[in-house]
């Protein structure tokens, strides 16, 4: 009588979270508008900080003479946070609008819920990122790692855009509002900023030199800025695929937990 | 027949609001079960209960046999569940949504092509399903969300005041399908309303429900009965009333009436009215008029409560 049963396994969950993903598309693709922040803030990053910062590199040890190889992998983290926390806002939006209830009404686990608004993510953050490419591209990008620096740059902002879309996720089970993601928002682009973001870590003195030493994210903007001003090392890639990791399982056992709280 | 919904001591608190109060449930499989009950009751915090999207306070349930608290992916499996506030994304269209459905409970592409149009025939959406739901009106929404529900051919289905905003030809039209779900598929069927009458129409039995308890549970038969026996009048040419009066006075204790009728009480309520004119007409009695005054499940609510139910309380 009932085909109910089909919906078991691993290969559902996989199907799930591909539909979460693909849904998340389709409503971008319905409405634009939603991606102007994920797309104009990093843009208008790589655009005011080469501005401002421009002088910088002529000092000795900056690491590099183009202000936007430097600046580039920088703002397209930046974006990166906007795409990761705007996938969280999206499941808020879900949560205040009670369309999530359809999803939580998905047979088997809500981990597949959990992984396809994560892919989602993700998948957004290859706009911002790609968005800067192109700008910076117009400014005299170099990329000397050739595409193995291109794929750290892609792997650490899709990375990056999953780790804030866990913290956003985590709270928006909690607190289930939209507005709460403010809260994310400013924590991302804090942490951004107390780290190797505008300038190299022997730049900094005193407490934001021990801050951005201990911030994880300086290993990823490590991992993502290698390609750009230099050869690729494997020094400079695994701390930041580490420390993505590390963020990734800590932020997803947190959401997990927000969200088994949420509904049994 | 085996229980399929089963609570026992239900409760749920939002904060200081106790908005379920010990609830316990026994529904069989394929019964319509009605919920009744006005604005605050306690409905839908049951029914989100019961489909796995609210921890209780306390008290435990099982659905298709399966616990609310350890098993919920598995009640998951088993259910169709449209919400009061129909769950649903206006920057999705229509067919976007069926296949978002079919995909989260399983159900193959190929099965989909063939089932998804059918669904939105019977709930009248064809012509719409490109559109964006935004644009849908309120009674199209409900609509797409019971369709939404059905994708998976579940063997429970939960419906949260199904038709609140539709217009009278929906509603019946909904009123056909649940019955046409439950006598053709089986599907037990557990529905919430603030409509008697959609109760007294579609469920087997009825749970009335009144700030967290219930205070009522049976079929609406025998809940009106607990008001009082229906009366039954009967018109008939002179001659015929002496024999009506033997007649029926078979079925319940006589009533006052007017010349050339007879009235009686119907000890077991309004189903015996068939009975009463078959024996009528084996008596060889011609009946001019039949008049049934039944008590509502409105004067049951206001009998457990002390007030009537609809047009009650806070609604907006
Ligand atoms: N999430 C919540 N937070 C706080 N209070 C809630 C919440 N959900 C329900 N309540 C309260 O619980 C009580 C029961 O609400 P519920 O929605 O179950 O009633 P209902 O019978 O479905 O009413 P209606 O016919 O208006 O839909 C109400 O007093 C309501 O205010
Ligand atoms: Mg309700």
């Amino acid at each position: 009588m009932s085909t109910a049963t089909v919906a078991t396994g691993a290969g559902h969950g996989l199907n799930v979270s591909l539909a979460i993903c693909v849904r998340g598309m389709q409503r971008l693709r319905a409405r634009p508008v939603l991606l102007i922040p994920t797309v104009v803030m990093p843009v208008f990053f790589v655009v005011s900080f080469t501005g401002a910062f421009s002088s910088l590199t002529r000092i000795e040890g900056y690491g590099t003479s183009n202000i936007f190889n430097w600046m580039a992998p920088y703002a397209a983290l930046q974006g990166a946070v906007f795409a990761g926390v705007g996938g969280a806002m999206s499941a808020a939006d879900d949560i205040e609008n009670g369309f999530f209830d359809r999803l939580l009404l998905t047979p088997g686990s809500r981990l597949p819920i959990l992984v396809g608004t994560i892919g989602y993510s993700a998948v957004r953050s290859f706009i911002p990122t790609t968005g800067v490419l192109l700008v910076a591209a117009l400014g005299g990008l170099e990329l000397p790692g050739g595409v193995p620096g291109l794929v750290s740059l892609y792997v650490a902002t899709a990375g990056m855009a999953v780790v804030f879309c866990l913290m956003g996720l985590t709270v928006a089970y909690r607190l289930r509002s939209l507005r709460s993601m403010m809260i994310v928002q400013v924590i991302g682009f804090s942490s951004m900023f107390l780290s190797i973001g505008q300038v190299p870590i022997d730049f900094l003195d005193g407490w934001l030199h021990d801050a951005a030493r201990l911030n994880p994210l300086t290993n990823v903007l490590r991992l993502s800025r290698q390609g750009f001003v230099g050869e690729m090392s494997w020094d400079l890639t695994w701390p930041g695929l580490v420390a993505l990791l590390a963020m990734t399982v800590v932020g997803g056992l947190a959401a997990l937990r927000a969200l088994t709280r949420l509904a049994p | 027949m085996t229980v399929v919904i089963e609570a026992s001591g239900l409760v749920r608190h939002f904060g200081d609001i106790v908005a379920v109060d010990g609830v316990d449930l026994s529904i069989d499989e394929g019964e319509v079960f009605g919920f009744l009950g006005p604005n605050g009751a306690g409905k839908s915090t049951v029914v989100r209960m019961l489909t796995t999207l609210l921890h209780p306070t306390s008290g435990s349930a099982r659905v298709g046999g399966c616990d609310i608290r350890t098993q919920a992916g598995d009640i998951r499996r088993m259910i169709g569940v449209a919400l009061q506030d129909a769950a649903i994304d206006p920057l999705m269209t229509g067919s976007e949504l069926i296949r978002l459905q079919a995909v989260l409970h399983g159900i193959p592409r190929s099965v989909i092509r063939r089932r998804g149009p059918e669904l939105l025939e019977r709930v009248g959406l064809t012509a719409a399903v490109d559109r964006r739901v935004g644009t849908y009106s309120g009674g199209m929404r409900r609509r797409l969300d019971l369709a939404l529900s059905l994708v998976h051919e579940p063997q429970i289905l939960f419906l949260d005041e199904p038709t609140t905003g539709l217009d009278p030809t929906s509603r019946q039209a909904l009123w056909a399908e649940v019955r046409r779900l439950n006598t053709d598929l089986g599907t037990t069927v557990f529905l919430t309303t603030q409509y008697l009458e959609e109760a007294d129409q579609l469920a087997g039995r009825v749970a009335i429900i009144d700030e967290g308890r219930l205070v009522r549970e049976g079929t609406p038969t025998e809940l009106k009965a607990t008001v009082g026996a229906p009366t039954l009048r009967v018109e008939v040419d002179q001659e015929h009333v002496a024999t009506t009066r033997d007649v029926m006075t078979g079925f319940g204790e006589e009533r006052p009436s007017r010349e050339g009728r007879v009235a009686i009480g119907l000890s077991e309520g309004a189903a015996q009215v068939a009975a009463v004119v078959r024996a009528l007409d084996t008596a060889g009695v011609t009946v001019i008029h039949l008049e049934l005054d039944a008590p509502s499940l409105d004067d049951v609510f206001a009998h457990a409560t002390g007030r009537r139910l609809e047009g009650s309380g806070d609604e907006q």
